[in-house]
């Protein structure tokens, strides 16, 4: 799957409010690419992430997956291709507290109507070494575990690309290397294409490709 | 999709047990006003039936209260002159004319239901007795006060008599079970009503031709003549009215149930924002969360619909038995009243979900994760 940003600008707000947090990008990102989105915070890194995981949709330019134009694409088909293709590992985790850790790598499985999810759960928890921690909840595990149950998550539906918004933002160095290894053997072992938005310079470099972005362009 | 409810519920545990508590409440008060209505229309029935009159002479005055008195077993104050039973017989088409006077009177101590009748009275009542001898007293009668044949039961009130027990009637689950039943003379003495008769049972020799009988009794002086069918539907009219007052008030309840739920499930989509974000940043389509949404409440309403027909069955086993018109009512439990209540039950979980649905559906993953 090849997703691809053309001249995307987005705007924010109304009238003498609005402002742009994004414009002009041009950027693709495929199976086996991995690309690091640098900047500063507020500098439209983010958005860009959630143009590409098809979460929102540009105000000027074109996002076209695999050279289909996703503005023409209702709600149910956006959400089937965040469904089946794209993986979403944020700063924070973002995992439902009322679950166990197999429940959490289970529910996109569920969403997509996957037979015989809990082996394949089990599987990708196994994939980023929690195959102890399966009926453990998330305030049960360290900072670290719970972003490698939502790597599990992410990797569920067996996407085509990871977007990571901050992956290791929360963690410490240590642990945020651990992470990062993990993301970058995916990559490397299973071509999964990844993209990471990070403020740091350090964990920016480990890409193939890194994109700078500041006030809202790419520099 | 059960599981991720079941998930969700457990770390909601309070929130959830009062929408459950609130609907069950509502489901509860209609499945106990349904089986309790269907149970005192029943003890209507019977004890209409049961007098197995085909016409009621009555004193004058309210008809209604003087049948709901005599069926009660309790002295209205109103009274029918005893002369008058020759008239009455000597009526053309009256076969059988039963004498009947009723009071409240001390039996061995106790308050209890004097019957005073003649031995006419066991032609239109089926107790399975050859004669109305001493005291026949009926089956809660004997139980309350440890009666049994061949006791003497001392029956007080303006005078006083002993007499032996004769019979104990088997159980009739009517008001005879509640009666002391003796002959008309000694019931007149003891309440104080010489002469005096509460009513009198009138069977016809041609059944079709009761209402023209019923009109020539009607013209005699100092009495009315009811067929006993026109007491019944006149009553059944007056409970119906009674019941339609109450459903209307379970019916507010459980609006305002609607409402307390849908304040609940609003709430509950405003506390979840995080976790509908996330499940559309997953690939949860609108419809999804939606479904999601409606599938709770429906399930919540559905278990608080099954927790309130057990609460109302055990109501209703525990509630006094006497009903509104002072008959012993049993409730009258009927599958279709648990159907009724559990698609009461459904209609509140969808009623309750769709606008907190609609919200829920209606996030923008990207505005709830910019929010996070």
């Amino acid at each position: 799957m090849k997703i691809d940003l053309l001249n995307v600008s987005k705007a924010y707000g109304q009238g003498e409010a609005q402002f742009w947090a994004l414009k002009d990008a041009t950027v693709s990102a495929t199976e086996g690419d991995f690309i690091s989105i640098v900047g500063p915070s507020g500098s439209g890194k983010s958005t860009m992430l959630h143009i590409f995981g098809c979460l929102d949709k540009p105000t000027e330019g074109e996002v076209r997956v695999d050279d289909q134009l996703i503005s023409t694409f209702s709600d149910q088909q956006m959400s089937r291709i965040r469904r089946d293709h794209i993986g979403f590992v944020f700063q924070q985790y973002y995992l439902n507290a009322s679950m166990t850790a197999l429940q959490n790598v289970l529910l996109p499985m569920q969403l997509a109507g996957v037979k015989g999810g809990k082996e394949k759960a089990a599987a990708a928890l196994e994939t980023v070494g929690l195959g102890g921690k399966l009926r453990s909840y998330p305030a049960q595990l360290s900072g670290g575990e719970q972003q490698r149950v939502a790597i599990a998550r992410a990797l569920a539906n067996a996407p085509s690309i990871v977007l990571a918004d901050e992956p290791t933002g929360s963690l410490d160095t240590a642990t945020g290397k651990n992470v990062l290894d993990m993301l970058m053997a995916l990559n490397r072992e299973r071509n999964l294409g990844v993209v990471i938005v990070t403020h740091d310079e350090t964990v920016a470099q480990k890409a193939k490709h890194m994109i700078h972005v500041l006030d809202g362009r790419i520099s | 999709m059960s599981w991720i409810i079941f998930a969700n519920a457990r770390k909601r545990k309070v929130r959830v047990a009062m929408t459950v508590g609130g609907i069950a409440i509502g489901v509860a008060t209609l499945f106990a006003l349904l089986s309790l209505s269907a149970g005192i229309e029943n003890a209507l029935d019977r004890e209409i039936s049961g007098m197995g009159a085909h016409i009621l002479l009555l004193p004058e005055g309210c008809p209604y209260e003087l049948t709901l008195a005599l069926m009660q077993g309790s002295d209205a104050f109103e009274h029918i002159p005893a002369e008058l039973l020759p008239d009455i017989r000597a009526v053309d088409n009256v076969a059988l004319a039963v004498p009947v006077v009723v009071g409240k009177a001390k039996v061995n101590g106790q308050l209890s239901s004097v019957y005073g009748t003649t031995q006419e009275i066991l032609q239109v009542r089926q107790w399975g007795i050859d004669a109305l001898e001493g005291a026949v007293i009926g089956s809660d009668v004997a139980e309350k006060l440890g009666l049994a044949v061949g006791d003497i039961v001392t029956i007080s009130l303006y005078t006083s008599v002993e007499l032996p027990i004769t019979h104990v009637l088997d159980r009739t689950y009517g008001r005879d079970d509640t009666f002391v039943f003796v002959a008309l003379s000694v019931a007149q003495q003891v309440l104080g009503l010489a002469d005096r008769l509460s009513a009198v049972l009138i069977r016809t020799e041609v059944v079709t031709e009761s209402t023209r009988t019923q009109y020539t009794l009607a013209r005699m002086s100092d009495i009315q003549a009811v067929p006993p069918s026109d007491i019944f539907e006149r009553l059944m009219e007056l409970f119906a009215s009674i019941k339609q007052t109450l459903i209307l008030i379970t019916g507010i309840a459980i609006v305002a149930g609607v409402m307390t739920t849908m304040n609940t499930m609003t709430m509950a989509v405003f506390e979840r924002k995080k976790e509908i974000g996330i499940l559309r940043a997953l690939g949860s389509t609108k419809f999804n969360v939606f479904k999601l949404f409606v599938t709770e409440s429906l399930l919540l309403s559905l278990v608080g619909g099954v927790v309130g027909l057990i609460a109302g069955y055990v109501a209703t086993l525990f509630l006094p038995k006497t009903s509104g018109f002072g008959l012993e009512a049993t409730p009258q439990f009927s599958p279709i009243y648990v159907v009724i209540c559990l698609i009461v039950a459904i209609l509140v979980g969808v009623a309750s979900s769709l606008y907190p649905a609609m919200s829920a559906a209606r996030t923008q993953p990207i505005k709830t994760l910019r929010e996070l």
